[in-house]
């Protein structure tokens, strides 16, 4: 018989220090589920195969703004092996999906005739092959009642964005009109995609009122929900599994309508249906990160210090859903100044629903103040670095309470000397390599920290292996091996003895594989659950006349490789025995964090801090530009395992070179149509687009948690596109204020090549 | 919606393919539009070949046909009826395609796992063409293999330090 117990989850102090000597926390171990992704072995959402399934192939709109009068499927459904067309007439009716931490997810498809942009699914196509399937989903023919649409910023009128406050302290006004210095510039940020390289899909398979859904997902707690709230089916019956993902970067963190129409699909066939998106569809059925445009007015003292900052966004919308916004959101937090204002606005266009994209408006917002820096140490004859050192905080400067940890200026100043950053001549164009210009760029960045409601279960079995479950997806961070190494100090085992499984609804719910907020939240429940499992052993052996550990507190036991000791003894009682005479075939407990504030007020959470070093080269004549070295240095708290954590940096650190040089959707301004939606037209860093990369980690773990983890995820990308137009006004003196910079920027004037 | 000139009805009468996957014979009766992807991954089994994009933009799909480095998405089936397939279910038998594995795994060249069977794949590839002479070389000859986790540093490094090393004999390992 397996037992669960399962402890009430009170808040109470956590064991903070490991049972063994050498924690495995800490050490550069490899990923656990390496092998299998070496090998090709590592089942995504697209490996799913199962007896009778049918390929579904997705028609989109070629409108912007309209309705369907028609869809014309005669041709397709006579084609072999065609089984259905479903659209709007014959597609089930849904209920709305429930309410998402930071806004709602869209409304569910083919409900109407309402078409509100450019790719919207207007017909999914079900066959018994994949090749008949998009064959057919081409001789759809749609017709449509065309409308204007609003597919320009200034089409919309700016809205309040719910969850972004507007923030204020201090008189922004005043202190600018008096100041010594001071910079006012727009700021414009593209659209980027996501575009992890794993095409997303789903393989739905009803039994009965029951739903198993294989997924694309960074959130399968999220989705199964979802499921269920617009199916009205029972939450006990949908069981979503996302064990691997092929990348995700927050385009996985909504019940998007490519899972919906699986889902609803297979419901009207009653066979499985599997769905999986083409690479153009990645563009429009899957998120972004927004079109920014954002005003920013920013001023100091003769000696550098900040005296306003005025920070102000819009931000591309969708009609049916707003932007996550959060642009201007860490620009209250960063810089120690007294005045400060900040306000981020919705536009609703008839564009594709946009989402997160890593460092979701961090990126976008912080780009343009550390571009403005740039700006103001120039005009003050500050050198960069000092002038951000000048304005570091320890305290949060909107709330007033000290940072949990922060090593922002540790990061500034070991980043300066590992790049060398005093052999920098101020001067823009004062730095050459042969006939190429040279510039170094610095910026900071920070990102928020927090926790989200996550729960983990801990098995322990007589043979003294165990067990850790979460619904979590380990998207490509390592949270597989992080989990294994935090259990084995935890419970005193090697990570080898520890059997780590996640991605799967049928085990604890979990906050998502986003927002850098993963790690922390699994390590923190986890650290609970052991406590709880700790408390359930000292039930145990209350009640055991045989055990040598009866009466013990939980407090004064300590888990140990085989079973559990007192603490400070070596006679250990083996969990083989202490099961046996419980008739226990194991035993589990469960751990769950909430997200809630457990410092009592005395702290500001802290999440990443961050300086980046940018050194690029750029020909004058034609503009080309190149990223020749970064250094990147962090502050995540404690680093979970220093070579995984490395990878993502770097990984962040790519994707701000793809911010700052490459991604760049282009909406055609008549239709709304994506007009660059390939991989080959939508360009992304390449291996030859990618120099060195130098990443060091400093701090010390956070006070906030006993994990002392902050999350790693995001920082790393965020300062890096700011540092890299940094370095091209410092080798060219050209402020280009906007993302990302275009070779057209750099071409030489004739005025540029007579001063060359 | 322009109308293109198409066959009518959609029938595809099935075309035979005999080819050699992994060193092993296989037969298959496909519908002529079948890619060499979609025949490895839905009629074979072999989905350690990804697709991320379907339209030779990204890599992920690379294959080696006859020895070549190749894009199974846009390689039909039935062309290659007759020739030599190795994907990354292949890659152990090869001596240098387990050191790169092993590479790969030590240098931590990979996050989410889905480019990483076609960086392998066309890794080995680029070692057979002595294309990894210099670290700008090697970038610039893997950069038809994209991943957006951005692991290319600890990629270049993998790759690096089995070009480095002494070319192995076939009696190596397993």
């Amino acid at each position: 018989m397996t037992t669960y117990v399962t402890a009430p989850a009170v808040d109470r102090p956590t064991a903070t220090e490991p049972a063994t000597a050498t924690p495995w926390v800490g050490r550069d171990l490899t990923r656990v589920d390496g092998p299998h992704k070496i090998a090709g072995r590592a089942p995504y959402s697209s490996d799913a195969d199962v007896p009778g399934m049918l390929h579904a192939a997705l028609v989109t709109s070629t409108i912007a703004h309209g309705r369907v009068t028609d869809v014309r499927a005669a041709e397709a459904l006579a084609l072999a092996g065609v089984v259905d067309v479903l659209t709007w007439r014959n597609f089930p009716r849904l209920a709305p999906g429930p309410e998402v931490p930071l806004g709602w997810p869209p409304p569910p498809p083919l409900q109407d005739d309402g078409i509100g942009f450019h790719g919207q699914p207007v017909a999914v196509v079900l066959a018994e092959t994949l090749e008949q399937a998009h064959e057919a989903a081409r001789r759809v023919e749609v017709d449509y009642e065309e409308q204007p649409a609003r597919l320009a910023l200034d089409d919309a009128e700016p809205e309040p964005i719910p969850w972004v406050p507007d923030s204020s302290r201090g008189d922004t006004g005043a202190a600018w009109r008096s100041a010594a210095a001071r910079v006012e510039l727009e700021y414009r940020t593209a659209e980027n995609v996501n575009n992890p390289l794993g095409l997303m899909g789903a393989l739905a398979v009803w039994d009965g009122d029951r739903v198993d859904v294989h997924d694309s997902t960074q959130w399968p707690t999220l989705v199964r929900r979802g499921i269920a709230t617009m199916f009205g089916v029972p939450l006990a019956g949908v069981r979503v599994r996302s064990p691997f993902l092929g990348g995700g970067f927050g385009a996985g963190l909504i019940t998007w309508d490519y899972k919906v129409l699986a889902v609803g699909a297979a419901r009207v066939t009653g066979r499985p249906v599997k769905l999986m998106l083409t690479r153009p569809q990645m563009f429009t059925q899957v998120g972004h990160r927004p079109e920014t445009r954002q005003t920013l007015r920013v001023s100091a003292a003769a000696d550098g210090t900040l005296t306003s900052v005025e920070h102000r966004a819009l931000v591309a919308g969708a009609v049916e859903r707003l932007p996550l916004g959060l642009v201007t959101a860490a620009t209250a937090h960063g810089y120690a100044c007294p005045n400060v204002t900040t306000s981020d606005r919705a536009l609703r266009l008839h564009r594709r629903y946009s989402s997160a994209m890593r460092g979701p408006g961090e990126h976008e917002g912080n780009a343009a103040l550390e571009v403005a820096l740039d700006e103001l140490a120039e005009q003050l004859a500050i050198d960069p670095v000092e002038l951000r050192l000048r304005n570091l905080s320890t305290v949060d400067p909107a709330s007033g309470l000290p940072w949990s940890s922060t090593a922002l200026a540790e990061c500034l100043r070991l980043g300066a000397e590992r790049f060398g950053w005093g052999d920098r001549d101020p001067r823009p164009r004062s730095m050459r390599d042969g006939d190429l210009l040279v510039g170094w760029g610095v910026a900071a960045a920070a990102y928020g920290g927090y926790e989200l409601p996550t729960s983990v279960r801990v098995t322990v079995y007589p043979d003294g292996s165990a067990a850790v479950r979460n619904a979590a997806t380990d998207i490509g961070t390592g949270t597989y091996t992080i989990v294994g190494q935090i259990a084995a100090d935890l419970l005193g085992l090697a990570p080898d003895q520890v059997d780590v499984d996640m991605g799967d609804t049928e085990m604890p719910p979990s906050a998502q594989s986003g927002g850098s907020a993963l790690a922390g939240s699994v390590a923190h429940a986890l650290h609970r659950a052991v406590d709880r499992l700790r408390d359930t052993v000292a039930e145990l052996v209350a009640t055991d006349a045989d055990s040598a550990l009866g009466g013990a507190a939980a407090d004064e036991l300590e888990l140990v490789a085989g079973g559990v000791r007192m603490v400070g003894s070596t006679d250990i009682e083996r969990w083989s025995d202490l099961l046996a005479r419980s008739g226990l075939e194991s035993l589990s407990s469960e751990g769950t964090v909430d997200g809630s504030d457990t410092s009592g007020g005395t702290m500001a959470r802290a999440g990443a801090f961050g300086a980046r070093f940018v050194e690029v080269v750029i020909d004058p004549v034609i503009g080309r530009l190149r990223v020749r070295r970064v250094v990147s240095v962090n502050d995540c708290g404690r680093v979970l395992n220093p070579l995984l954590a490395r990878s993502q940096i770097l990984g962040g650190t790519v994707g701000g070179i793809g911010a700052a040089l490459f991604e760049d959707v282009t909406v055609d301004p008549d239709t709304g149509r994506v007009a660059n939606g390939t991989l080959a037209d939508y360009l992304v860093p390449t291996h030859a687009d990618v120099p060195d990369i130098d990443v060091t980690f400093v701090g010390d773990p956070d006070r906030f948690t006993p994990t002392g983890v902050k999350g790693v995820g995001e920082v790393g990308l965020i300062g890096v596109a700011p540092a890299i137009a940094n370095a091209v006004h410092h080798a060219t003196g050209r402020r280009i204020r906007h993302l990302p910079i275009h070779l057209e920027d750099l071409l030489s004037t004739p005025r540029d090549r007579g001063a060359t | 919606m322009p109308t293109h000139d198409r066959p009518a009805g959609g029938e595809c009468p099935p075309v035979t393919v005999s080819m050699e996957v992994n060193e092993r014979p296989v037969d298959l009766s496909l519908d002529p539009r079948t890619s060499l992807l979609d025949a490895l991954r839905e009629h074979l089994g072999l989905t350690g070949t990804k697709k991320g994009c379907d339209q030779g933009a990204c890599g992920a799909c690379t294959v080696h046909l006859d020895g070549d480095r190749m894009l199974a998405c846009l390689t039909l089936a039935a062309q290659v009826d007759g020739r030599r397939v190795t994907t990354i279910e292949g890659v152990p038998a090869d001596p240098t395609g387990r050191l790169l594995a092993d590479a790969f795994l030590r240098h931590d060249a990979y996050q989410c796992g889905f480019c990483t069977p076609g960086q392998i794949v066309s890794a080995l590839g680029l070692l057979a063409e002595g294309r990894a002479g210099s670290d700008a070389d090697l970038r610039e000859f893997m950069s038809g293999n994209l991943c957006r986790c951005g692991a290319y540093p600890n990629i270049v490094a993998a790759i690096r330090e089995v070009a480095s090393a002494p070319v192995p004999s076939d009696e190596d390992g397993a």
